[in-house]
């Protein structure tokens, strides 16, 4: 373990001298104080834990840290610019989709990763992107219309204030 | 075992000009007697006694035996079928009188040591060096084909000394030399070589048959010619004593008696007369050193070609005046009484900066390359045998030599050419560089070959070295001596025996230049050609034992001196001795059920090894999968051992192989090393089981095997328990291993294919050698051996896994394609496969280490067994049609389904968004849901995937659900998974029960 392993978290580079077989999850969590990223299931079931990775949506509790060596990973601080969040961040809190909140930054990334792939997605499209979120107090109407909102600002490109 | 059309397709091309427009061309493979030799002119092989040609079978109306006196080959339309009928053909030969053949190694042995002849008396020195008949089987491997009318002849065979072949071709076929065409795709031979090679017996073998059959004949020229080389050994020897006790006094030589060997055809049909004296020579021999008092003196009977005398006089005066720490150039200076040559000699020494080298004390450092430089002169009658106004040159050659692999670079050459007013020094240039070259790089080129690591089209082999020629002008020399030296068959041979080949005068001294370079850069002196690395490196790993043997109480490495001491040569004779004694234990290792210990050694010290051949060893070590076994499961030290094997006949651990001394191999020798790989014997004489696959690592080439105990040896020693293994009566009894071996085991190194492709049989070394594919993929017998023929490759279970066929019998649903195997070897992932898991998902870990080309031979050779019927196209929709027939999910299995849905589907289910986590792969396409055994599913789910390996874009690891599924859990899934991921194969039964054992054999 004498070699580091590097990669992009948020922007910018870090060296870690961490056994490559640790689960991103908790290199984000716990070396980097990353708590965006929830720990749910640790099976990849639940989506608690995504992130983004070259863009893409992904669960940190099934990945190792060795195979996102040299990668770009986004966690959800990492989401918007400073003092201006991403249209996602914005759409949940408009919508006030969030009971306990637990689920949301799976909700709010597998959203991002989806827009970030597709300009105006479809409900059915949506429903199908979030199919293997889980949210078990019941806030899945919100978190829909928040997501439908999200790709809405997104499309339009449009500060939030604007589109207030 | 291999499928026939990729035997087709890997054919290498019949030589250019060949056309075989009719179909006529018949492929032979001849048949050597099984002891043959040649020695002093006495030839004496085994005598054929009969053929049993029922031995061929149904092939008989197939396959023609040609039988000429001892002379056998085996022809027929097809080269493999040639070559599996010499297999077949069984041949009863009369023993040959063994004498003659110990004779011959004689010969040899003295040549190589350096015999010395009165080397007792005080003040004298005597040395013998040899020249050999032929220097080694060819320049590369290919097709010799001959083609015999009754009025002429046509070979296609690159020769180096057509005139040679061309006599041997007239007696064999009773044909006048006009009417043999030799067509040669190189030109530039220009008639300069150092010595036939045995390509020429090649090509009168097929004359031979050719002349017989009636037809064409292709016979293919490759290192299985050397036992030729071995055989024929050495044409001209030559003895040179001095005397004299601290200056040179006086030197005599005497051409010792030895023969030209003509074509091997020629003495095994008796078509040739041997003469028992060598042609009588119509003027003696001379040698420039000749100062009135010290005297060289040249044996009256002259005899022997003078080429031969240079290497001789060169190379023993250069050891003359190392026992005498002299400076080896000014020797010769002190000796020569011919100015032209002393203003050359001086003019070369400035030109290459030669200063005098300390001749003792040095010291090898085995890490580093060695360096060294030698110096050798020449002075040669012009063609009208005129001593004055022949041609003087003078050389000094640099080398490098890897101690490792014993691999020599010629660094530089500094030549000068004393040639009269008329020299155009760019032909020189043009001449040496053409036809110097070549034979210099012949002479030490690495032979290359099938345990080459990496690409050998992106690194060089061999550095050109930087060649720098003078000419001095010296008034009143007639150009027709350069002429001499540089046109081809422009050499007046009338004196020399017709046979004696040895026509490059040109390049003789720099074959002693550079015998001189080496004893400068290693301490050894080598008096025959050639300089092979496998001679450099036996000879230096025979240095080596004596240094670390000479002084083991005060430090690990001890200092070694350049040149012997009376004590080194003891030493090495004793090591000979137990060379030899190990080479009959190796042959008899399979008969006694007991064998020797091999000597405990103090662990070799770090730094004796190059970095090259550490990295080398890496390399073996990885695609070899070392530390896949032995290491513990839980947190176990890479290579220190422990970890359990649970086969048929109990548990057996793997033992530590870090140079720990007591507990590890630290102790142990390289030969106790090799002993083990090869044999399967360990240091101390105990068998070891089979689970360690000797059976396949018998098949490393000496170098990988070197190299490998080089990294084993500089890696950290690591101390361990060792555990016993619980083995079941009777097969505790170690012993009975011997009559295993003796079954089942076959320890004959790695012989490549020469009708498959360099890349096949790369391959082929890795896959069957260090890879040893087929320990885990063949299907073992009742006493744990490995199967072959048709169910090679045929699958098998290991470890609570199946390792799937990689035959015909593979269950995949697309079929497997060399592409897609070397995408799942390289990255762990094919797309219509999946991904490396279980006890593969290491070795491709490993495999990441290799270089690409190396990956892709052994995807290439594994694929050669695989059925390739569709491209990559038709396999893209294969795909597809089964991910489409599977999108649903058939009834009565909610259960299942329902389990799928909550744990598996977030991964395994394809979406419309991309997901950098999700498994790539549809689960319709994974071959172990087709299997006909439900293992390596069940130990999926159970443990998960883990991939170390991910060079794939999108590699998640996949979670283990042993602690949240129960076993009716597991059952209901499984069942789900296969009916519907493979509709088309039948449930899995005793499914539950399989789940239970699995769950309790596998370690969590």
């Amino acid at each position: 373990m004498t070699d580091s392993i590097a990669l992009r978290v948020n922007g910018e580079m870090r060296h870690l001298p961490l056994d490559p077989a640790t689960p991103l999850l908790q290199v984000l969590r716990n070396d980097l104080c990353l708590n965006g990223p929830k720990y749910g299931c640790g099976l990849g079931q639940c989506g608690a834990c995504s992130v983004l990775i070259e863009g893409r949506v992904a669960r940190a509790c099934v990945i190792s840290l060795g195979a996102v060596a040299g990668r770009d990973v986004v966690t959800l601080e990492g989401l918007g610019e400073s003092g201006q969040l991403d249209p996602v961040q914005t759409a949940f809190i408009d919508c006030q989709a969030a009971q306990c909140g637990y689920c949301l930054n799976g909700m709010i990334m597998t959203v991002r990763g989806l827009l970030n792939h597709c300009m105006r997605p479809s409900r059915e499209k949506i429903v199908s992107a979030l199919n293997y979120n889980l949210c078990r107090c019941g806030t899945h109407v919100e978190i829909l219309e928040a997501a439908m909102l999200a790709a809405e600002l997104d499309a339009a490109g449009m500060a939030p204030s604007e589109v207030e | 075992m291999r499928s026939p059309s990729a035997s087709r397709a890997g054919r290498p091309p019949l030589p250019g000009h060949f056309d075989d427009r009719l179909g006529l061309l018949r492929y032979a493979v001849v048949i050597r007697p099984p002891s043959v030799s040649f020695h002093q002119g006495d030839f004496n092989c085994s005598r054929l006694l009969d053929i049993d040609h029922a031995s061929l079978g149904e092939w008989s109306a197939q396959v023609a035996v040609v039988e000429l006196g001892n002379f056998v080959a085996v022809v027929a339309a097809d080269p493999d079928l040639a070559r599996h009928a010499v297999r077949r053909l069984r041949l009863h030969w009369e023993a040959s009188s063994a004498l003659a053949d110990v004779a011959g190694q004689a010969d040899r042995n003295e040549g190589e040591n350096g015999s010395t002849l009165n080397a007792h008396r005080p003040g004298t020195m005597a040395r013998r060096y040899g020249w050999p008949n032929r220097l080694r089987w060819g320049e590369r491997a290919g097709w010799v084909v001959a083609d015999v009318l009754p009025t002429r002849a046509s070979l296609w065979v690159d020769t180096a000394t057509s005139d040679a072949l061309r006599d041997d071709l007239s007696t064999l076929l009773a044909l006048a030399p006009a009417a043999i065409s030799l067509f040669s795709e190189r030109s530039d031979h220009g008639g300069l070589s150092l010595g036939r090679l045995a390509c020429d017996d090649a090509a009168a073998d097929a004359a031979l048959i050719s002349r017989h059959i009636e037809a064409p004949i292709a016979i293919w020229l490759d290192a299985d010619y050397q036992r030729d080389v071995d055989a024929l050994g050495l044409a001209e020897t030559w003895d040179v004593e001095a005397s004299g006790a601290h200056a040179l006094d006086a030197v005599s030589q005497q051409y010792g008696m030895a023969r030209h060997a003509p074509a091997m055809a020629l003495l095994l049909t008796g078509l040739t007369e041997l003469e028992r004296s060598p042609a009588p020579a119509s003027r003696p021999a001379e040698s420039p050193y000749r100062r009135a008092n010290p005297v060289v003196k040249v044996g009256d009977q002259g005899g022997g070609s003078d080429g031969m005398r240079v290497f001789a006089e060169e190379s023993f005066l250069d050891e003359w005046s190392r026992q005498q720490t002299s400076d080896p150039l000014e020797l010769r200076l002190r000796h020569l009484d011919d100015s032209r040559g002393q203003a050359l000699i001086e003019a070369v020494r400035q030109r290459a900066e030669w200063r005098p080298v300390p001749t003792s004390g040095a010291t090898i450092d085995c890490s580093t390359p060695l360096t060294g430089r030698g110096f050798a002169y020449c002075h040669l009658p012009d063609t009208n045998g005129e001593w004055e106004s022949g041609t003087r040159s003078a050389w000094i050659a640099d080398v490098t030599v890897d101690p490792v692999t014993g691999n020599v670079q010629l660094t530089r050459l500094v030549v000068g050419q004393d040639a009269g007013e008329s020299v155009n020094s760019e032909a020189l240039t043009s001449a040496l560089r053409q036809q110097l070259l070549p034979e210099s790089s012949l002479l030490l080129r690495h032979d290359g070959g099938i345990d080459e690591w990496g690409d050998p089209t992106v690194t060089p082999r061999s550095m050109l070295p930087a060649i720098d020629t003078l000419t001095l002008n010296t008034s009143g020399v007639p150009p027709a001596v350069t002429t001499d030296a540089l046109t081809p068959g422009g050499v007046d041979s009338g004196w020399v025996d017709a046979r004696a080949h040895f026509n490059a005068q040109t390049l003789a001294p720099g074959t002693a230049a550079i015998a001189n370079a080496l004893c400068d850069a290693t301490g050894l002196r080598f008096r025959e050609p050639p300089f092979t690395a496998a001679r450099i490196r036996a000879g230096l790993r025979e240095q080596a034992a004596a240094d670390s043997d000479q002084a083991p109480d005060f430090g690990r490495r001890p200092e070694s001196t350049l040149f012997g001491t009376r004590r080194r040569r003891r030493r090495r004779w004793t090591s000979a001795v137990v060379a030899s004694l190990l080479t009959l234990g190796g042959a008899a290792a399979t008969v006694l059920p007991w064998k020797a210990s091999i000597a405990p050694i103090p662990r070799p010290a770090s730094d004796l090894y190059s970095e090259a051949a550490i990295e080398r060893g890496r390399l073996v070590a990885e695609a070899g999968d070392c530390a896949v076994c032995h290491t513990a499961d839980e947190d176990g030290v890479a290579n220190a051992g422990g970890r359990a094997f649970e086969t048929p006949f109990g548990t057996v651990f793997s033992t530590n192989i870090t140079p720990d001394e007591a507990t590890g191999i630290g102790n142990w020798s390289f030969g106790a090393f090799e002993r083990a790989m090869r044999h399967g014997i360990s240091r101390d004489g105990h068998h070891l089981y089979p689970a360690f696959p000797y059976t396949a690592f018998a098949k490393l080439s000496d170098t990988d095997m070197q190299s490998l105990y080089a990294y084993l040896m500089t890696q950290p020693a690591v101390p361990s328990r060792s555990i016993e293994n619980d083995i079941r009566f009777p097969f505790n009894i170690r012993g009975l291993m011997a009559g295993w071996n003796l079954l089942n085991h076959d320890p004959k190194p790695f012989t490549p294919d020469p009708t498959q492709s360099a890349l096949w049989n790369r391959g082929a070394y890795l896959a069957e050698g260090v890879g040893h594919c087929s320990a885990c993929h063949s299907p073992r017998n009742a006493m744990g051996a490995e199967k072959r023929g048709d169910d090679y490759f045929a699958g098998a279970l290991i470890d609570g896994w199946e390792a799937p066929a990689l035959s015909q019998l593979s269950k995949s649903p697309v079929p497997w394609s060399e592409s897609a195997l070397y995408d799942y070897l390289r990255t762990g992932r094919a797309a219509q496969h999946g991904v490396a898991a279980g006890p593969m998902a290491p070795v491709v870990a490993g495999l990441g280490e290799l270089p690409e080309s190396d990956v892709r031979a052994i995807a290439h050779y594994v694929a050669s067994f695989m059925p390739t019927a569709i491209d990559a196209a038709q396999a893209s929709d294969l795909a597809d049609e089964h991910v489409a027939l599977t999108a649903a999910a058939p009834p009565g299995f909610d259960a299942g389904e329902r389990l799928y849905r909550g744990a598996c589907a977030s991964c395994h289910e394809g979406g419309d968004v991309p997901v950098y986590s999700r498994a790539e792969t549809s689960l319709a396409l994974n071959t172990n849901l087709h299997s006909d055994r439900p293992d390596n599913v069940i130990q999926t789910i159970l443990d998960g995937v883990v991939a170390p390996h991910s060079r794939a874009g999108n590699a998640g690891d996949m979670p283990g659900f042993r602690a949240d599924f129960s076993d009716s859990q597991l059952t209901a899934l499984v069942s789900y998974l296969r009916g519907r991921f493979a509709p088309d194969q039948p449930a899995w039964e005793h499914l539950s029960e399989r789940i239970g054992e699995l769950r309790g054999e596998a370690v969590p």
